[in-house]
């Protein structure tokens, strides 16, 4: 039974980690980069030790360093969140030869599940449907890929295979551009997860992307919270997520949901897992990859379900059993969860660095904020963008887009331009509000520009008084400042003081 | 203080009456504005209606974002404005062009003489008016044909000041 965690990450779910250690009288210990000094998670932690300089390769990718701090603060445990070392088979091996207990899977599901050619293979035994792609297990050469490719026929995506959040992903529209897509994808995979090796799979057409939370402990015992709708995405990076999802009815998840707990039981999974699914138009599904890790969107299944998912990923650590039956797990409202990225939405979504200087969270009934930031604090460009996530639970979902419209208003985030304005038109367009959309739709379907179109005059006079006021204020504080500059002795007497005064 | 002031391409006149009180149009509006806390946060009482909103000063425009939407704002005022279209105008080249008051006011200083060459956008005359002064430019190079005021002149507005060849 340990008494100390260890968080090996950083901003929000480190955050998050040490709210459910602190509720179970765990103590906590932080891990940060020269850049996170002042980080939330920092502060927050009853301990907390530097890694080395900001970039995660030099810091929170450092395993041997966070070894090195688990050993020096008596941590007998650690959490990965996500992300970092979240998914790899050595670090959780690693902390097995240690002693350590690695609050996650076993090494072996890491690897069948974490290898994405490895899993399908697996789950493919075990009756699970695929998206159609390569089958190969271990490192396919770029040559290896380009032969394959036609096979599987265009569109297709590149996927890194230790891959998770759209990293290393590249969509593939020809035989001519793969080579330098697979490169980018290699790079960025490379970068991402120190680790290169990509797969192919067939890009699935109008299809959405539902995902089924799992929970299994040490005795047998799996089950699964629902499932979660992730389909809003950009560039493979979800955007929006929901819990239920408006595209399944009871019959369906039943099936989805037993499959899931299949797929992980194919693994021996223990711990807390998400299995992720492309449905189609027909309402087929095929199994896309198991992230056997906390996942960013955990929340809104929190909302609807009310189970800890942390807490009992804790739970499950210390080797006891599961605290619900299947039975026992009742779905209740609606919940919808927006992640808050340092992204200009009206601007390519740039990502935005800078200070916070000021920020008001949205409160009030339903409304559940995860963030690792506070004013004062810097957005760097040296971790993610997302700076927060913004939760909300309904009775239904019109309920619920109607809080989140209201929290998305209630939000201010001063210092950095934010995604929150794409937010509210989504929250605004009749697709979403009609449950019509696909993993496409942000891309194809939805413009800010189209959005904007639509606006009413009378908004726009109030745009034109609010920035006409400025600008006279800002006029104003020009002419004053010459004024206060304007001094009583002649130019030369005053630079001679001046002079003097710094010398 | 009148602005003309342009949001996405709508034209609205706005004047700044006093302190509290703006017109559009023929409509007295009354005006409670305040910074949130220092920071490109605004709050606007209007006529009793209370709006928030971001107001970013961009490179030629002002981005202000209100309930999610982002307007590109383009902030005038009226002397400026009828400045830009004395200077711009449309010249044609080669011809006569004759410098026209923009608004009333006075002159200044002629920095120039009659049979100078002057290169366009040099300055022919400054015009001090609403107390701040102007630089009247040339819209393009030519002969300095006939300077039509004196330094200290008060000049009704569109009245011809001076002439290039």
């Amino acid at each position: 039974m340990f008494k100390k965690v260890l968080i090996a990450n950083r901003g929000e779910i480190a955050v998050r980690i040490i709210r459910a250690c602190r509720e179970l009288g765990i103590d906590t210990v932080a891990v940060f980069s020269e850049a996170d000094r002042n980080a939330l998670h920092t502060r927050y932690a009853d301990e907390a030790y530097l890694l080395g300089p900001a970039p995660s390769r030099e810091s929170y990718l450092r395993a041997d360093k966070i070894f090195e701090v688990a050993k020096k603060s008596g941590a007998d445990a650690i959490h990965p969140g996500y992300g970092f070392l979240a998914e790899r088979e050595d670090f959780s091996a690693r902390c097995d030869e240690l002693g350590i207990r690695f609050i996650g899977p076993k090494p072996s599901s890491i690897a069948a599940m974490g290898d994405k050619g490895k899993a399908r293979a697996t789950v493919i035994k075990a009756g699970v449907p695929v998206v159609p792609g390569t089958e190969d297990v271990g490192n396919m050469t770029d040559d290896d890929l380009l032969r394959i490719a036609p096979k599987i026929g265009f569109p297709l995506l590149i996927k890194a295979t230790a891959g998770g959040g759209g990293k290393g992903m590249r969509e593939v529209k020809s035989l001519e551009e793969m080579p330098t897509l697979l490169q980018s994808a290699r790079r960025e995979a490379e970068s991402a997860f120190g680790d290169g090796n990509v797969y192919l799979e067939k890009l699935v057409e109008g299809a959405r992307h539902i995902e089924f939370q799992i929970m299994a402990d040490g005795y047998g015992n799996v089950i699964h919270l629902g499932e979660r709708e992730c389909s809003i995405q950009r560039r493979h990076q979800k955007l929006v997520e929901e819990s239920p999802s408006p595209f399944l009815d009871e019959e369906l998840r039943e099936k989805m949901g037993s499959v899931a707990v299949k797929a992980a039981q194919a693994v021996d999974y223990i711990n807390a897992g998400t299995i992720e699914f492309l449905v189609d138009k027909d309402r087929n599904f095929y199994f896309l990859e198991m992230n056997t890790r906390l996942q960013v969107e955990h929340p809104i299944t929190e909302m609807v379900t009310g189970v800890d998912i942390v807490a009992e990923q804790i739970r499950i650590a210390r080797r006891r059993q599961l605290s619900y039956t299947q039975e026992q797990i009742k779905f209740n409202g609606h919940a919808i969860e927006c992640r808050v990225n340092a992204e200009d939405p009206f601007n390519n979504f740039m990502p935005s660095t800078g200070r916070i200087t000021h920020s008001i969270l949205p409160t009030g009934p339903g409304v559940r904020i995860d963030t690792g930031v506070y004013p004062g604090f810097e957005i760097t460009p040296y971790y993610d963008p997302m700076i927060a996530k913004l939760i909300v639970w309904g009775e239904t979902r019109a309920q619920a887009i109607l809080r989140m419209r209201r929290a998305l208003e209630e939000y201010r985030i001063v210092g950095v331009r934010t995604n929150i304005p794409f937010h509210q038109t989504l929250m605004d367009s009749h697709r979403f509000m009609g449950g019509q959309f696909d993993t496409r739709f942000v891309e194809e379907r939805f413009s800010m520009e189209a959005a904007a179109e639509k606006i009413d005059e009378g908004q726009a006079e109030i745009a034109g008084i609010l920035a006409t006021l400025v600008a006279h204020k800002e006029a104003e504080r020009s002419s004053q400042i010459v004024r206060r500059n304007e001094r009583d002795t002649s130019n030369w007497k005053w630079v001679g003081r001046w002079e003097r005064m710094h010398r | 203080m009148k602005y003309v002031t342009t949001v996405n391409g709508k034209e609205f006149e706005i004047e700044i009456v006093d302190e509290r009180h703006i017109r559009i149009g023929d409509r007295l509006l009354a005006v409670d504005f305040e910074t949130v806390s220092g920071q490109p946060v605004f709050s606007l009482i209007l006529d009793g209606r209370s709006y928030e909103s971001f107001v970013y000063q961009g490179d030629e425009d002002w981005e202000v974002l209100l309930r999610g939407r982002q307007f590109q704002v383009k902030v005038q005022d009226e002397r400026e404005k009828r400045l830009k279209a004395a200077a711009g105008g449309g010249v044609a080249e080669g011809g006569e062009f004759l410098l026209k008051a923009p608004m009333p006011g006075l002159i200044v200083a002629t920095p120039v003489e009659e049979g100078q060459e002057v290169r366009k956008g040099q300055v022919l005359l400054i015009l001090e008016s609403m107390k701040m002064q102007n630089e009247l430019k040339a819209p393009r190079d030519g002969v300095v044909d006939r300077i039509r005021v004196k330094v200290g002149e008060s000049v009704e507005q569109k009245q011809t000041l001076l002439s290039v060849q």
